[in-house]
C-alpha cells in the first residue's frame, strides 16, 4: 500500500494512539469534539489540537450500565470511553449537540469524568430564521470565551483566521480526492478514503496538509479503478465511521462507493469559510448556516432543503447507478428521514439497500447475500 | 457429445444440485442433508445428480453456485446469489409467482417479482434465525421429535398459545415453560409455527403482499408452516414440486444461459459481463481455503 495511505490508515485505526503522541511530542493540549456541527477552527485558534471522539469497537462494558442500550453505538461508545477512563488523556471536551441522544451523553460524561472539563454550547437548529446568524454568532463567542477561560489562552482573530486557512486547505484537498474519484481518474477504495477522513479528524492539520499534498500526485499515478465496477453513492452514518469491514465487503461484491455524504466522509469537507468575510466568527457562523445546502444534515431546520430530494440530485450527478444507505442502528434523526429517502429513490425508479449497522456487529455473509443481490438487481436493470 | 448446465445450492443445512440438458429439461435433481456447508453433503448431491443423469462430470460444461456456500466451490464457474436464484428457479417452476418465500436452514427471504419475472425487492431476516428452518431444528429438539413430524403433530392441536420470544434459545426455554404447565405437544408445535407465521408476515409486509405467492426452501415441506403461513397471510401459498431445490434449479438456468451464449458465441468469456457483479475478494478469506477441495472431490 501507498505509504502514505499506510500512514493515515494507522492514525484512523488508533485514533487517540496519535492524539498521545502528539501530546508527548509537541507538549501541548488535545480537545475532544463532537461531530457533525463543532466548529473546531475555534478550538484549533485556542492554539490546542481539536480531536472528534470516535467510536472504539470495543465492547461497551461498563458504560452499559450508565447509558441506555437503545442508543446509538456512537453514543454508546462515548460514554463507556468516559467510563473506563480512555478519553482521560483530553484536556476538554467540547460538545455542540445535534441530537438528544449526544445531550444525554454529554450527561452522563460529566457525571462519570468530573476532572474532565466539559463544555456545551448549542448552536441553533433552525437554520433560514432571522435570528440564526446573530444566534450563531453570539454561541461561537461564548464558545472561544469558554475556551480561553480553560484553557488559559487568549485567541485572536488572526489565530482564527490562520486556523480557518489550514482547515480550508484541508477540506479543498480531500475534496479534489473526491473529485477524482467521481470522475473515475483514481483507484481509490472506500476504507482508504475513510482513512483520509478520518485522520484529518484526528491529526495536526498542518501535518495531514502536508500529507496530502504529497499523496495527491501519487493518487493520479495509481492507475483507474476496474471499467465493471458498479458505481454506487453511499450515503447515512452521521457522526461516526462505518466499520471499514463493511466498506470493504461492499466494494467485495463489485461495487465501487464513487460519492458519499457520510460524517467520515463528503460531509466532513462539504464546506469552507468564506475567509473574505472580515469577522472570522462571522465567516465560521455563515459556513455553519450554509452547510445545509452542501450536505443535508437532518438535525437541522432548513426548509428550503430535502436531504431526500437532495440525495436523488446527488446520485445522479454523479453518475452513480444507486444509493446504499448506512444507517446506524437507534439514530433517531436519520430514522426520521429514511422513510422520505426510500419513497424518493421508489418513485424515481432509482435502486437503493438499507444497510442498517450496530455497534456490536452485523452478520456479515447475510449482508454479502444482501449487497451481492443488490448489485445483481441493479445490474439487470442497466 | 450432449452438454448439460449444472446449479449448485449449497446451502446452511443441505446441499442442492439440478442438472439441465441442452433443452433445458431437467436431467437430475438432488438432495443432501449433512449440516452446516458440509463438504460431505455437497459431494453426496453432486455425485447424486450424476449418476441420476447418467453422465460423466465432463459432460458438464457450465455449473453456477449458490446459496451460503457458493463462494467455496472452485468447480462453478461463477456464483449467484440465492435471491436471485431462488426468483429465477421459482419463476421457473410457477410463471405467475409474484412473490416468492423461502425458508430455508438459515433465513427468510420473501422476494418480490416484476412483470419481467425479476426480482424487485427482498427482504430478509438479519439478526437471529428466529423464523427460519433453524429455529424449527432447536424446537424439535426442545420437544423431543423428529424435524420431519412437526408438521403432522403440530396440525392436530385443537387449541393454540402463544410463543412471545423470536429468539430461538429463549423461545425454547419458553416451549419447555409451555410443556411444564401441562400444554400437549401438538399445541406448544402449533405455537412454534404460528410464531414463524408471525415472523414471515413482517418480511412479506417489507415487499409488499401480492398473489400468487410461492414458497420454496426446505421449510415448504412442513405442513403446519404451510398452514399457518396461509392463515397468516390470508391466502393460498403455491408449493410447486421441486421446492426445495428452486434455488439450484435457478442456478442451473443461470448456468443454462451462460451455456447457450457460449455456443451462440464461442469463445465468449460469460463471466466478462458479471465480472461487475462478483468481482474476486481483495483477501483470501477462510472459505477459500477450500477452493480446490471440490474440484478434487468431484473429479476423483
Amino acid at each position: 500500500m501507498n505509504a502514505i495511505l499506510e500512514r493515515l490508515a494507522g492514525v484512523a485505526q488508533n485514533p487517540y494512539e496519535y492524539v498521545k503522541a502528539w501530546k508527548q511530542e509537541h507538549g501541548g493540549r488535545a480537545v475532544g469534539t463532537l461531530p457533525m456541527h463543532c466548529p473546531a477552527e475555534v478550538i484549533h485558534a485556542a492554539g490546542v489540537l481539536p480531536v472528534v471522539l470516535q467510536e472504539l469497537a470495543d465492547p461497551i462494558t461498563s458504560g452499559g450500565g450508565a447509558f441506555f442500550p437503545f442508543f446509538c453505538g456512537y453514543t454508546r461508545s462515548l460514554v463507556d470511553q468516559a467510563t473506563e477512563g480512555k478519553l482521560d488523556f483530553l484536556d476538554a471536551i467540547s460538545f455542540t449537540d445535534h441530537c438528544v441522544q449526544l445531550l444525554s451523553a454529554a450527561d452522563v460524561m460529566r457525571i462519570a469524568r468530573p476532572q474532565i472539563r466539559i463544555h456545551f454550547h448549542q448552536l441553533i437548529a433552525a437554520l433560514d430564521e432571522a435570528c440564526s446568524l446573530e444566534n450563531s454568532v453570539g454561541i461561537l463567542h461564548s464558545m472561544a470565551t469558554d475556551l480561553e477561560e480553560t484553557l488559559g489562552v487568549t485567541i485572536t482573530e488572526d489565530d482564527l483566521r490562520a486556523s480557518i486557512r489550514l482547515f480550508n486547505e484541508n477540506r479543498q484537498l480531500i475534496r479534489s480526492i473526491y473529485d477524482m474519484r467521481r470522475s473515475g481518474s483514481i483507484r481509490l477504495r472506500a476504507t482508504q478514503m475513510q482513512h483520509i477522513v478520518k485522520s484529518s479528524m484526528i491529526m495536526d492539520k498542518q501535518e495531514h496538509n502536508a500529507l496530502l499534498r504529497e499523496l495527491l500526485p501519487q493518487l493520479q499515478q495509481a492507475g483507474k479503478p476496474p471499467r465493471d465496477a458498479l458505481p454506487m453513492y453511499a450515503s447515512g452514518h452521521l457522526c461516526h465511521a462505518p466499520r471499514p469491514e463493511i466498506l470493504d465487503l461492499i466494494e467485495d461484491c463489485g461495487i465501487a462507493i464513487i460519492d458519499d455524504d457520510l460524517y467520515h466522509g463528503y460531509r466532513y469537507v462539504s464546506t469552507d469559510v468564506d475567509e473574505s468575510i472580515g469577522d472570522p466568527i462571522l465567516g465560521i457562523a455563515t459556513a455553519y448556516l450554509n452547510k445545509n445546502d452542501n450536505a443535508p444534515c437532518p438535525t437541522r431546520l432548513a426548509p428550503h432543503t430535502d436531504w431526500n430530494i437532495w440525495l436523488r440530485d446527488k446520485v445522479t450527478e454523479c453518475g452513480a447507478k444507486g444509493l446504499i444507505v448506512l444507517l446506524a442502528k437507534y439514530c433517531e434523526p436519520h430514522y426520521f428521514h429514511y422513510p422520505r429517502i426510500k419513497a424518493t429513490f421508489e418513485s424515481n425508479n432509482i435502486p437503493h439497500l438499507l444497510i442498517e449497522t450496530e455497534h456490536e456487529g452485523i452478520a456479515m455473509e447475510n449482508l454479502r447475500t444482501k449487497v451481492e443481490s443488490f448489485a445483481e438487481i441493479t445490474k439487470r436493470r442497466q | 457429445m450432449t452438454a448439460y448446465a449444472m446449479g449448485i445450492d449449497f446451502g446452511s443445512t443441505t446441499a442442492k444440485v439440478v442438472i439441465l440438458d441442452e433443452s433445458g429439461e431437467m436431467a437430475a435433481s438432488a438432495i443432501s442433508q449433512k449440516g452446516a456447508v458440509s463438504d460431505e453433503g455437497v459431494r453426496m448431491a453432486l455425485a447424486d445428480a450424476l449418476q441420476q443423469a447418467g453422465i460423466e462430470q465432463s459432460a458438464i460444461r457450465k455449473v453456477v453456485s449458490t446459496g451460503y456456500g457458493r463462494r467455496m466451490l472452485d468447480i462453478a464457474d461463477r456464483s449467484i446469489t440465492e435471491i436471485t436464484c431462488h426468483a429465477r428457479g421459482a419463476v421457473a417452476l410457477v410463471p405467475q409467482a409474484r412473490v416468492v418465500l423461502d425458508i430455508g436452514g438459515q433465513d427468510s427471504k420473501v422476494i418480490a417479482i416484476d412483470a419481467n419475472g425479476l426480482v424487485a425487492r427482498y427482504a430478509m431476516n438479519d439478526r437471529c434465525a428466529a423464523g427460519t428452518g433453524k429455529f424449527l431444528e432447536v424446537l424439535a429438539r426442545a420437544v423431543n421429535i423428529e424435524l420431519e413430524r412437526m408438521g403432522s403433530v403440530a396440525l392436530e392441536a385443537t387449541e393454540t398459545v402463544g410463543i412471545t420470544s423470536m429468539c430461538a434459545t429463549f423461545a425454547e426455554t419458553e416451549v419447555i415453560s409451555l410443556l411444564a404447565e401441562g400444554h400437549s405437544r401438538p399445541v406448544v408445535l402449533a405455537a412454534v409455527h404460528q410464531a414463524i407465521a408471525n415472523r414471515t408476515v413482517g418480511l412479506v409486509g417489507r415487499v409488499g403482499k401480492r398473489d400468487p405467492m410461492v414458497m420454496t426452501g426446505g421449510v415448504s415441506h412442513n405442513i403446519a408452516a404451510v398452514h399457518y403461513l396461509e392463515k397468516a397471510l390470508a391466502t393460498s401459498l403455491i408449493v410447486p414440486p421441486g421446492a426445495q431445490t428452486a434455488g439450484a434449479l435457478g442456478a442451473a438456468l443461470f448456468a443454462l444461459d451462460d451455456l447457450r451464449a457460449e455456443a451462440a458465441e464461442p469463445g465468449k468469456r460469460i463471466a466478462d459481463e458479471d465480472d461487475g457483479v462478483l468481482a474476486e475478494p481483495l483477501e483470501c478469506k477462510p472459505a477459500c481455503e477450500k477452493k480446490g477441495l471440490f474440484a478434487k472431490l468431484f473429479r476423483s
